[in-house]
């Protein structure tokens, strides 16, 4: 696929026409709601894009605004796609108008993020640091109200070829590393499990690292083994900046090596719902990446994919006792991908656990939006919504598909915050032995 | 009531209206009738064609020529009402090479600049014309703003010193030996009678010049053809898009401000009020326009409407083809010995100046007077609403003042301003003076909105259903040849708002 500029053939099709001007969307979009600087979606999305004109300079810098949350596209009564034209107008917008540096770094850690692993307790230091972050402030425009996420000291990467040298070892051993949980025993076919690939994203192999294991803990319980096609960074990021030609370069690379992964008999999972809808519907859709469609129809959420197995009767459901009051939070991009919420669903089985869901729209993240010192106030109000419901509802924990929410959640509530993935691994392991 | 004034003008479309203003900078003073609003006859009615001549180069010579020299000259003194885009004459490959090349050499004797482009630049202008077509030549079309340049006309009129009343039908003549005595009018909003009284009268009624005629016993060789247009959600093409072939049916794309305007149907009638828009002509301009541009075959669109000219049989030959599109202007002293008569119809709007210019001209050759014209020198007043679309959404992303219309960006504020400087007689008036109603769900929304707007001024009492109710019905002319897809849907939403919310 050609980069440089984008060929009419391969924009999304615009589908204006189709707005019956009912505004409908505009009882969703978080961002007006709190701001008037952003029209809302009728008026952003399809109204002015009759005003737009080719080869003209974009004149509507509110358009900056719209988080990409999709909300708007998952309520219009026409099928409009909303968010799809805010971005291109963004993306307009932006090359135009030029990106900071701030965007760049933002945008980029999958290239720098093993650097912040590597010197992880320097870099967290400093990130906590007052001083830096009013520097990073009157520099960058990255707010100093917002806590940059720490590094961790070593990578998922890292852990994950310890653990696997580890398995081995102990298969080796004719140990098979798990115990028989009552069904059909499968330690004893260990080299036939059943593969399936990991799609575990930049920001969890630095910053989350546990997420991944406990998706890889989860997965190996349930009698798969998991692979890691060669990846990089999914592109949401830059997307979400109005960059696309970096997320194309990105989806370039991912297609055919998960295409590699998928022909060679194995579905692929992911964890961050975020890097999830971006190659499921993004890279068709809006970058028109060839045979992106084959890689959407064989990628699952996680938990998506625990459903599935659920429904098959292949789920180890031999949950312990979990005494814990906890809330959950489906991100934007999971209720966008339309499969319900079964992280919900998988979760309830568990004794003991009480799981409230909150019923509030948007965190107000949007993935690198909130960082943003000029968006930064707007952010925290959209989650103002979202921080009272959790208020009210007070769990001792907080559960969330999305690192975008969980850092925003944990930012506004300063209550413990993590993926269900984790709650379903501590519920599934007897002990930590596996938390290498 | 009765008044004297030196010219009675009757009809306020382009051409009265451009009489009226020539004659204020002569000096001369006039009084002007138009029944409805400004504009509400075939100058409301176009396609908004900026013409270089272009369309006339091969057939009638002298009209591309008029044509050429008005484009030159509205593009000076009134270029917040156009805009300069352009025009492409595109060849199709069922078209050839035959008519392209006599086009060329018409263009080069009449004197309208050409350039020739290959497939590839013409795409690389208009990505969404057909990729198949062989070539385009590049002419100064241009698109106009019927409305605001017919406001300004009569705005400088009056400044001026000219008169113009609304909504106020000539209605009667009184002829008195070789001469017209007096004109009886009617205020059709509040039914008051005016008797007036002028030196000379002219009648600048177009396609009604014969019903004005008759009431003097007079009657003139002429034709009324409807022309039906279709409006587009979107803007579908930057340039003024025209088949490169003989002028027939469904050869034209204009852009005009956030719309495309399909055009146009030729359809012979007898009656010149009561027409529609036909089924059979919304399929024929489809058909025939989305082969330059296939995307009309799925664009929406969001109105039909139609517009009459009138034809004229040249007073000598009596054969159809010397039909022409140039204007006609008759003394009736001469033709038929009413010496304060004179006749001005036909021509384009492009050609308003200069029809105006020529009727001004003999009005002084009758008054013995050697005022010369100045309107082709003089700019129109500039009007001080945005223009260009990009400038339009920059207003309303600074401002974010309040927005009447979403789909059109018209504010409170700029419909205010109208409701205080303009005496509106009737109140759908307002819908001529912004584009308020003209977007996508034509009105559906802001209707109610505006009529919000008219009680908090206070210039509605009575029944507000009634206002309503006018304009849907108007609003539904236009809407009910185009119903189908997202239009069926937007309309079930206004039913469901207009009768089920306002009870209508
Ligand atoms: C379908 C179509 C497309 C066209 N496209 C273009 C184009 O793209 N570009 C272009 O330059 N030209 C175009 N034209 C031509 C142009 O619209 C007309 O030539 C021009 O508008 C004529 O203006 P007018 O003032 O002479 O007539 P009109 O605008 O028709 O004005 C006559 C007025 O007289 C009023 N009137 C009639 N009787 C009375 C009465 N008894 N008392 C008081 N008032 C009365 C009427 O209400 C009307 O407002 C088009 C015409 C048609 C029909
Ligand atoms: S994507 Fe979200 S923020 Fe953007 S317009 Fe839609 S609802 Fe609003
Ligand atoms: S919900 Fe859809 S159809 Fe309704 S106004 Fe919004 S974009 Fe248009």
């Amino acid at each position: 696929m050609k980069d440089g500029p984008m060929k009419k053939q391969s924009w999304p099709k615009k589908n204006v026409d189709v707005c019956i001007r009912c505004a409908t969307c505009m009882a969703v979009c978080p961002v007006s709601r709190v701001t008037s600087k952003f029209p809302g979606p009728k008026q952003a999305g399809p109204g002015a894009e009759r005003f737009r004109r080719m080869g003209e300079p974009s004149v509507d810098d509110w358009i900056d605004l719209c988080i990409g949350c999709h909300l708007c596209d998952m309520v219009c009564s026409s099928g409009v796609n909303i968010s799809e034209l805010n971005l291109l107008a963004k993306a307009k917008y932006l090359d135009e108008k030029g990106r900071p540096f701030r965007d760049w770094l933002l945008t980029h850690s999958y290239l720098y993020g093993w650097v912040g692993s590597f010197l992880s307790p320097f870099v967290n230091f400093l990130f906590r640091n007052s001083m830096i972050r009013w520097v990073g402030e009157a520099i960058l425009k990255i707010d100093r109200r917002r806590k940059l996420p720490d590094y961790e000291p070593s990578t998922f990467r890292q852990w994950f070829k310890k653990h696997r040298s580890q398995v081995h070892q102990i298969k080796e051993g004719d140990h098979p590393p798990f115990k028989k949980k009552g069904k059909e025993g499968f330690e004893h076919h260990f080299m036939e499990r059943k593969k399936v690939g990991y799609f575990y994203g930049c920001y969890m192999n630095t910053n989350e690292v546990d997420v991944g294991r406990a998706t890889v803990q989860v997965l190996e319980v349930n009698g798969f083994e998991v692979i890691l096609p060669l990846q990089k960074c999914c592109g949401i990021p830059m997307l979400g900046n109005g960059n696309f030609k970096g997320a194309r370069k990105m989806a370039c690379y991912n297609v055919p090596s998960l295409l590699k992964t998928i022909v060679s008999g194995s579905d692929i999972i992911f964890s961050s719902t975020s890097c999830g809808h971006m190659i499921k519907h993004e890279y068709s859709h809006l970058l028109s990446i060839p045979r992106a469609d084959e890689v959407a129809l064989h990628l699952f959420d996680i938990f998506e994919f625990l459903r599935n197995l659920k429904e098959l009767n292949g789920l180890d459901t031999h949950f312990k006792e979990l005494p814990l009051k906890a809330a959950y939070f489906a991100p934007c991009h999971l209720r966008a991908l339309g499969i319900g919420l079964p992280a919900l669903e998988i979760l309830r089985l568990i004794p003991g656990l009480t799981l409230d869901n909150i019923e509030a729209d948007c965190c107000g993240m949007g993935g690198t939006f909130g960082f943003k010192k000029e968006k930064y106030e707007i952010s925290e109000e959209i989650g103002r919504d979202l921080a009272e419901v959790i208020d009210r509802l007070k769990p001792e924990i907080i559960l969330s598909d999305c690192e975008g929410c969980r850092m925003q959640i944990r930012h506004l509530t300063g209550l413990k915050v993590s993926h269900p993935i984790q709650i379903l691994r501590d519920a599934l392991l007897p002990e930590t032995k596996f938390t290498l | 009531m009765k008044m004297i004034t030196e010219v009675l003008i009757i009809g306020g479309g382009a051409t009265g209206v451009g009489i009226a203003r020539d004659l204020s900078w002569r000096g001369i003073p006039s009084i002007l009738i138009e029944k409805g609003d400004f504009a509400s006859g075939a100058s409301g009615r176009n396609h908004g064609l900026l013409h270089s001549g272009g369309r006339y180069a091969v057939t009638d010579p002298g009209a591309a020529r008029e044509c050429m020299a008005e484009n030159r000259i509205l593009r000076k003194i009134a270029p917040h009402c156009i805009e300069e885009t352009d025009g492409l004459f595109v060849s199709l490959p069922e078209d050839g090479f035959d008519y392209r090349e006599r086009f060329l050499r018409a263009c080069d004797e009449v004197g309208i600049q050409t350039a020739l482009l290959s497939r590839d630049e013409t795409l690389e202008l208009e990505p969404e014309l057909d990729p198949n077509l062989l070539s385009a030549v590049k002419v100064p079309d241009g698109s106009i703003d019927p409305f605001v340049l017919i406001l300004e006309n009569a705005r400088d009129a009056e400044e001026h010193g000219a008169k113009i009343l609304l909504h106020t039908e000539m209605t009667s003549l009184i002829l008195d030996g070789d001469k017209i005595k007096e004109v009886g009018a009617k205020d059709l909003g509040g039914g008051e009678e005016y008797t007036i009284k002028a030196s000379y009268i002219v009648n600048a009624t177009g396609a009604w010049a014969n019903q004005f005629l008759k009431l003097a016993g007079l009657q003139i060789g002429m034709a009324l053809s409807k022309g039906s247009m279709l409006i587009t959600n979107q803007r579908l093409t930057h340039h003024v898009i025209n088949r490169c072939r003989p002028p027939s049916d469904g050869d034209i794309v204009v852009p005009n401000h956030t719309v495309s305007i399909l055009g146009t149907t030729s359809v012979r009638l007898e009656e010149v009020e009561n027409f529609e828009v036909t089924p059979h002509e919304v399929s024929l301009l489809i058909q025939e326009t989305s082969k330059l541009v296939p995307a009309i075959q799925e664009a929406r669109l969001i109105r039909a409407y139609a517009g009459i000219r009138p034809l004229f049989q040249s007073e000598t030959k009596e054969d159809d083809r010397a039909i022409s599109r140039g204007f006609v202007l008759i003394d009736h002293g001469e033709r038929d010995g009413i010496k304060n008569l004179i006749t001005i119809t036909g021509g384009k709007l492009v050609t308003y100046r200069l029809m105006a210019e020529k009727t001004s001209d003999l009005l002084c050759k009758k008054m013995g007077m050697h005022t010369p014209c100045s309107t082709h020198l003089k700019a129109l007043p500039k009007a001080n609403r945005p223009t260009g679309l990009t400038e339009k959404l920059k207003q309303f992303s600074f401002e974010r003042v309040e927005t009447l219309c979403d789909c059109e960006l018209t504010s409170r504020k700029e419909v205010e301003e109208f409701l205080k400087t303009d005496k509106l007689k009737d109140l759908q008036d307002i819908l001529h003076r912004t584009r308020l109603a003209k977007g996508s769900c034509q009105g559906g929304f802001c209707v109610y909105r505006l009529l919000g707007v008219l009680h908090d001024l206070r210039r509605i009492n009575g029944n507000s259903n009634e206002f309503l109710k006018k304009f849907l019905e108007e609003r539904w002319k236009g809407i009910r040849p185009i119903l189908w897809g997202p239009a069926v849907k937007e309309e079930e939403l206004m039913e469901g708002i207009y009768k089920g919310i306002f009870n209508l």
